[in-house]
Parts: C-alpha cells; structure tokens; sequence
C-alpha cells in the first residue's frame, strides 16, 4: 500500500499518491507495462462534490491529451475531464456503471475511470507533474480556495 | 385494547453548504407537514445529535425513515448510534439519478427542478409510509 502525501486545510483532508503522475486539472495517470489507468485526484473529486453521473468514452476511443475522455455530473457542477495522454480507451471501469459514487469513496483505488493503451507517454509524461509537484500545487489551490 | 395509531419519525440530513441537504429538509416538510402530517412526525437531526433526550425516545419508539443527503449517510448513521430503528432510508443522490432530467440548484432556496425532485422524493416515502401504515406493524418484518 502507498504511503500518500497528505494535507488537512480546516476540516478537509486530501491525499496524493506518490506512484502517479498528474494534470494540473487533477487527474491522475498510473502507468504500467504501457498502460495508463487515469482517475481524478482525491483534491478533484472533493472539490466537485458526490458525483451523480459519470459518462466515459467507450473502448476503442483513441485520445489525444488534453481531449475529453469523460465528464461527471454532480449537484454543484457539470465538469469535463481532459486526458492527460494519447493513445486508445481500452477498458472502462465497469463499477462506474452503477456506483460512481466509487470515486468519492476511492480516487485513487477501485474508483479508477478507465484504461488507456499510450502511444506516446514518453512525450506525454513531460507535459505531467510528478506527485511532489502536484502537492505542492494541489495545496496551494486548496488554501486559495479555502480562503475565498 | 387497540393498539395506538402508528407514527412515524422522519429524520432528514442536517447537511448545510449543498442543495442535497435543503432538499431533503424540503421533502421532510412536504412529507410531514403537507402529505402525511397524520402519521408522520419530524425529528430534526441536530436534536439527536445533541442528545435531546425527547428525540432519543421518540426514535427509540417508533419506526424512523431517514433521509440523507450525501452517501455520508449522517441521518441514517446518527439514528442507528441513537438506538433507533431505520425502516427505511431514503437519499437525495439516488432520487437524482433517478430524475437525471432535473438540475437541482440553490442552497438557501431551491430552484425550481430542486422543488420538483423534492416532491418526487417526498411521494416516494409517503408510499412507504402508508405501506407501513396499512402494515401496521411499523415495518417490524420489513
């Protein structure tokens, strides 16, 4: 089990997973054997609260980064998710179907959004932030946040 | 001897900050004050919370249906730690999913579709109250 990067702002706490690679919009990439899991942080999902409803482009959509590759619906904002890296959807995390609630519940876990097959992550991954780095920012967005 | 008239507590989410909690503080009122004001009797969660010894009893006594807000499930949660008996919870999340048509907005007032999908939801727990009711036995082998 990783040992996340933790923070508390007043009553919220948000944890980053040291073994993924970040957007700055929050989303966040694991990559094994030329596969990417992608997901929303756990600072991303808190702040779009429970999530009604999750739409995921199907299997076999190939991506481009910055192009959505799913949008959630919760009660306080309809918000797109931009990959953060080329290549073909080949799975989607079939529990969204029924329970997206799993996200708020597990980012970074059994809430995971789908799979991709990269193309060219050794391009794509210049463009991410390593954990440390997505910390740091993610805190400085919550304290802003928390401050306005 | 006949047995009392069923009542029923009705404890929404305390929730504020969200249009979850409005609305099932709305759907409480419609169902407890509008709907079915004869069977139904509204504890407030904040109450339970603080240990108001009425509240605790009432909910001790009497077969209670939540309504939470988020899937936090506070009044579901704090009724049960209460030594109540839940017949049935209800949540605002699943009544909007069920309504994906409906785009709830407003925290102080609800707009308009919030105002809608509280009065599905309410018409959701009065069905189950009058099933109750006509049970008679306050959902005892539900």
């Amino acid at each position: 089990m990783n040992d996340f990067l933790e923070t508390t702002i007043d009553k919220f706490t948000f944890r980053v997973d040291p073994s993924c690679h970040y957007s700055t919009e929050g989303i966040w990439v694991r990559v094994e054997n030329g596969r990417a899991r992608l997901g929303l942080s756990d600072f991303l999902q808190q702040r779009s609260g429970d999530i009604a409803f999750i739409d995921v482009q199907p299997a076999g959509t190939i991506l481009a980064p910055d192009e959505e590759f799913a949008s959630i619906e919760t009660v306080k904002a309809n918000v797109m998710l931009a990959s953060p890296v080329s290549g073909t959807v080949i799975q989607v995390n079939p529990a969204l179907e029924t329970r997206p609630e799993v996200i708020n519940q597990e980012p970074f876990g059994d809430g995971w959004v789908c799979e991709v097959a990269l193309s060219d992550w050794d391009v794509d991954r210049q463009c991410l932030l390593d954990a440390n780095a997505y910390f740091d920012k993610m805190k400085q967005e919550a304290t802003e946040a928390h401050q306005s | 001897m006949s047995n009392p008239p069923l009542e029923i507590m009705i404890v929404p989410c305390s929730g504020i900050g969200k249009p979850y909690g409005t609305i099932s503080r709305v759907t409480a009122y419609q169902v407890t004050e509008d709907d079915r004001p004869e069977l139904t009797r509204l504890v407030p969660l904040a109450l339970l919370v603080m240990g108001d010894e009425e509240s605790v009893r009432i909910v001790a006594e009497n077969p209670t249906i939540t309504i939470d807000g988020c899937t936090q499930a506070c009044a579901t949660k704090n009724v049960q730690q209460s030594g109540g008996r839940v017949v049935r919870n209800f949540a605002v999340l699943e009544a909007f999913r069920r309504h994906r048509d409906l785009k709830p907005q407003g925290i102080a007032e609800l707009n308009e579709d919030g105002e809608k999908l509280a009065v599905a939801l309410a018409q959701e727990i009065v069905a189950e109250v009058d099933a109750l009711a006509t049970s008679g036995d306050g959902g005892k082998h539900a």
